[in-house]
This record gives structure tokens, C-alpha cells and sequence, in this order.
């Protein structure tokens, strides 16, 4: 088995379990009681994504998937900021 | 050169499934778990050996596999500013959310032995 093989077989072969997490974190996402344990399933969606389209990259051979990866992890951070700001002052920044 | 190639790519590819399989566990967790601040447990265990490990494990592979073209070196750069980042800001987006949930009472914490910091807000020593 040559080198391209192995690599897009094994990644080939991890990519459901990715989608099931995503999956379970959306259940999470739907159902929490409180506004942080929403925030924290949209956390863990994203860090999860960004990980997703990194292997997405290897296997499609297709380089332009990464920089969609460093969004979406910032994307992630500057929501936990703003909604923590928002909790504790009730105000959204300026 | 091949054999090099090859020794990066199996330990890529073990970091990889490691991360998989956290992530599958910290998608339980936090499904399973009673109230919020147990939940930012599993939350962590999701971003540090769910994303750090396996974005460092594409970043092997991105350097080994030879039939991707030059811009190897571009995904393997970007994944490991990605994981580098993602190392650096995830704790702290954790404990922001966690003081400001803990502060406003916006989380119940429910299940509970005894809760130092609560007691303290109480009795004014801490604002």
C-alpha cells in the first residue's frame, strides 16, 4: 500500500467518529438549561469543526479548508469573551 | 526520505485518533454530566486532547505526505498556528465564561458538597 492510500484510508475511516460528536454536542446545544452551558456546546462545536476541516484538507488535497480552521477557533474565543462581559455587566462592550 | 515520511505520518495519525476518541468522550461527557461547572470539565478535556493533539497530528501529516504539492508547508504551518492559538486561548475563554456564569448566577450549581466561594460573595469579603 503506497503513501496516499494509507493516509486518505485512515482519515477516510476517522471522519464519522468526528460527526457523531458534533452530533451529541448539538444535543447539548439544543437542550441546555442555561445560557453558558450553550455557550460551551458552541465552544466545543467550533474547536471541533476547525479540527474537522483540517483533516477535510489532508484527505480532499485541497490546502484552501485550513485558514477557515484559525476563523473559526477566534470566532469561538471572542464569543466566550462577549458573552462573559455580558453576564457580568449586563452591557455588551464598547 | 520515504522512511522519514513514513514515521511522521504513523505518528500523526496516532495523534489524530487519539483526538478523535477524546473528542467522542468529551461529547459524552458533556452531554452526561450534571450541572454546569462539571460540564466546563469535559468541555476542556474536549478543546486541549480533542483539538490541540489532533491539529498537531494534521501538521505531521501535512509535512510527510509528499503527493500534496509545495503547499504541504502551508497546511502544516496554518495547523500548527491553529493548535499553538487554540493552546493559548482556549483556557482562558474557559475560565472567563466560568467567572461570569459564577458570578452572575446564571449557572445553579445544583449537585453540590459545599461551595467556598459563594459563601465568601456572601459575607462581602470578595466582590
Amino acid at each position: 500500500m503506497d503513501l496516499e492510500t494509507h493516509v486518505t484510508t485512515v482519515l477516510s475511516a476517522i471522519i464519522p467518529i468526528f460527526i457523531v460528536s458534533i452530533i451529541l454536542y448539538s444535543i447539548r446545544l439544543f437542550k441546555g438549561p442555561t445560557i453558558p452551558d450553550m455557550v460551551i456546546a458552541v465552544d466545543a462545536i467550533s474547536y471541533d469543526l476547525a479540527v474537522f476541516l483540517a483533516v477535510l484538507a489532508i484527505v480532499f488535497k485541497s490546502p484552501i479548508l485550513i485558514p477557515c480552521a484559525i476563523i473559526l477557533m477566534l470566532w469561538a474565543y471572542a464569543l466566550d469573551i462577549y458573552v462573559a462581559k455580558y453576564l457580568e455587566a449586563k452591557e455588551y462592550g464598547d | 526520505m520515504t522512511d522519514v515520511n513514513w514515521v511522521l505520518i504513523i505518528i500523526g495519525e496516532i495523534m489524530v485518533i487519539w483526538g478523535a476518541v477524546c473528542d467522542l468522550i468529551a461529547s459524552i461527557g458533556l452531554l452526561r454530566f450534571p450541572n454546569f461547572y462539571v460540564r466546563l470539565h469535559a468541555l476542556t478535556v474536549g478543546t486541549i486532547w480533542g483539538a490541540f493533539v489532533p491539529l498537531i497530528g494534521v501538521s505531521l501529516i501535512a509535512i510527510g505526505s509528499e503527493f500534496l504539492g509545495d503547499y504541504r508547508w502551508f497546511m502544516a504551518g496554518a495547523a500548527f498556528v491553529t493548535a499553538t492559538l487554540l493552546l493559548f486561548l482556549a483556557p482562558v475563554g474557559s475560565h472567563a465564561i466560568a467567572r461570569a456564569a459564577h458570578k452572575s448566577k446564571a449557572a445553579v450549581v445544583y449537585p453540590k458538597v459545599v461551595d467556598k466561594l459563594e459563601e465568601d460573595r456572601e459575607k462581602g469579603e470578595i466582590r
